[in-house]
């Protein structure tokens, strides 16, 4: 899967989780770009990540992620 | 040995002579020594329970960390390590209940009385315990690396700044930040000095004032009634914020003067807007720690993702996606306030009701959407109000939190309405009152000027005003120091009474 191909998976999830169809992320959005991103919502949107590409974050990357990069890279290397 | 002590000042001096004075390469073992020291001062079971955290949880991290291991053998590895280590902290921290046991044993035994845990308890070992599981978790789930060379981990374990009450470090950021060079400099005495100083302010001038009044209104509220029950209940607030804060400026201050930086705790909580925003800005790493060690793995289980699944299909899923927040927000904040003290004023006080507050902020927040506008929320009243609405909903909680327990204060509550039974004495001169009332608006300026709006950005700190007016730093340092001679409360001897987080 290529980079742009989980792009335009990732923003229809993030559109979905975040109930907001404008959203675009890219490798440097953070939570502090969407506002309904918080600690409280993170999981949500992890899970519903998981769920789209079919693969498992490990805790520790569920809670050191920096940015949308960071999860991309993962995706990247797990849904091949 | 209380942080703000005479004997803690010495101990530290020794320490900072000796750490220096060795070459730069072994500056960090010199922290062994003193660890080890530090411990014996509270006793040598407090130096074995430090001891036993140290090894098994460096043993289980060492294990559960290896990836040539199959998952199964490394889940056991970290929960037989958890469970053993939970096992020892509950055994200290609720060793009232352990004393009473101990003596019906020793009385079936026919032992003299008394318990060896006793001797434990000069520690706050819940923080400390807490953080060592954290690293047994963080090698676990791959975030870290297992350490391999346990005079490393043995210094991290029990670095002595810490171990009375915090604050929280991540083995990934407190390790890497011993291990580095150290080198002495004179703007790290001089922030060292000042952080040290301003501990003993708080603790000794404000905290230790502010004590007498809510010892008084607390201990016999029936006889005090009308604005005496709001100023104990407030006096509680400056007491707590001023005795934690005060003692994590003395831990800031002294690793200061070592050349380690450690987190703040502590960034204007009483400025807060909202519950939420609180509790980012008071005991911040408790609540960081809480989020990545609890809350997120619970969410994250296969039972909180079917009961998003299900709640979605029965709710919608707006609302549906909410529920497995709310439930684990229950869980969440009954840790908390069991791990304050394991009792139903703590449960309710630092724990369920800011539980409630937080839920039914989330779920009136649709409404709260389509009335924002007309209340102007992005004027300056409104944030007034909201950070006034927040201190209130803070101070009924630590009614319950400092109550001799639940049906007191709810009584004290009621007190707010009745007219007292007879005449309750605060025994506080005028000349006290106004010096605790000037050192109280020296930490509020002190607040507002570190406050920024956004509780994610670094709080601004005091010591850049002194940046370039070398003169000025030293006049601050004098201010504060001459101040805590002359109008610090001293108690009996040189100690001042315990801190109050250290000995729950």
């Amino acid at each position: 899967m290529s980079r742009e191909e989980i792009y335009v998976k990732l923003n229809e999830v993030f559109q979905d989780v975040f109930d907001d169809e404008d959203i675009t992320v890219t490798d440097a959005t953070t939570a502090d770009d969407i506002e309904d991103w918080d600690s409280l919502e993170h999981i949500n949107l992890i899970v519903a990540v998981e769920r789209a590409f079919g693969i498992k974050f490990t805790m520790g990357e569920t809670t050191s992620m920096k940015n949308v990069g960071a999860m991309v890279d993962i995706i990247a290397e797990r849904a091949g | 040995m209380s942080l703000v002590s005479f004997n803690f000042l010495v101990f530290v001096l020794a320490v900072f002579v000796l750490y220096y004075v060795c070459p730069v390469k072994f500056r960090k073992y010199v922290l062994i020594p003193a660890n080890i020291a530090f411990c014996c001062f509270a006793g040598i079971y407090t130096l074995a329970f430090v001891m036993v955290s140290v090894i098994t949880t460096f043993l289980g991290g060492f294990l559960s960390g290896k990836k040539e291991w199959k998952n199964g053998a490394r889940n056991t590895v970290a929960a037989v390590t958890i469970v053993f280590n939970f096992a020892l902290l509950c055994a200290v921290k609720f060793y009232g209940v352990m004393d009473l046991v101990s003596e019906r044993l020793n009385a079936l035994l026919g032992a003299s009385s008394g318990s060896w845990l006793a001797f434990a308890v000069p520690l706050g070992m819940s923080f400390y315990t807490l953080q060592l599981i954290g690293y047994v978790l963080d090698c676990l789930w791959g975030k870290i690396e297992p350490e391999k060379n346990f005079i490393n981990y043995l210094i991290f374990g029990s670095y002595f700044p810490y171990l009375t009450s915090g604050p929280m470090n991540r083995y990934s950021d407190l390790s890497a930040e011993i291990s580095r060079e150290h080198r002495l400099s004179l703007d790290n005495i001089k922030t060292g000095m000042i952080r040290i100083s301003w501990g003993f302010f708080k603790k000794l001038i404000i905290a230790e004032r502010a004590g007498v009044i809510v010892n008084a209104v607390y201990a016999d509220h029936v006889n005090f009634s009308g604005w005496y029950i709001p100023l104990g209940v407030a006096a509680f607030a400056v007491q707590l914020y001023t005795d934690f804060s005060g003692c994590m400026d003395v831990v800031i201050g002294v690793s200061k003067l070592l050349d380690i930086n450690m987190p703040e705790n502590f960034n204007s909580p009483y400025f807060a807007k909202s519950i939420r925003e609180y509790w980012r800005r008071w005991h911040i790493t408790l609540g960081d720690y809480l989020a990545d060690y609890l809350y997120y793995p619970l969410l994250k289980s296969a039972l909180f993702i079917k009961i998003g699944d299900v709640s979605k299909k029965a709710f919608g899923k707006k609302k549906g996606k909410k529920v497995p927040i709310y439930v684990a927000m229950v869980v969440l904040w009954t840790a908390i306030g069991y791990w304050h003290g394991g009792v139903w004023k703590y449960i309710i006080g630092s724990g369920l009701l800011h539980c409630l507050y937080i839920v039914s902020g989330m779920l009136a927040e649709p409404l709260f959407e389509k009335i924002r506008p007309a209340l102007r929320s992005d004027k300056l009243p409104y944030k007034l109000f909201q950070i006034a609405r927040t201190f209130v909903l803070v101070l009924l909680g630590f009614v319950f939190f400092r109550a001799a327990n639940v049906p007191d204060a709810i009584d004290m509550l009621a007190s707010l309405f009745r007219s007292p039974a007879g005449e309750g004495v605060i025994d506080l001169s005028m000349a006290n009152y106004i010096v605790l009332g000037v050192s109280i608006l020296i930490l509020t300026a002190v607040d507002l000027y570190k406050f920024r709006p956004k509780d994610t950005d670094e709080p601004r700190s005091v010591i850049t005003l002194t940046e370039g007016k070398p003169v000025l730093t030293w006049l601050i340092l004098v201010f504060l120091i001459t101040a805590v001679l002359v109008f610090g409360m001293y108690g009996l001897g040189y100690n001042a009474s315990s801190f109050i987080y250290a000995s729950i």
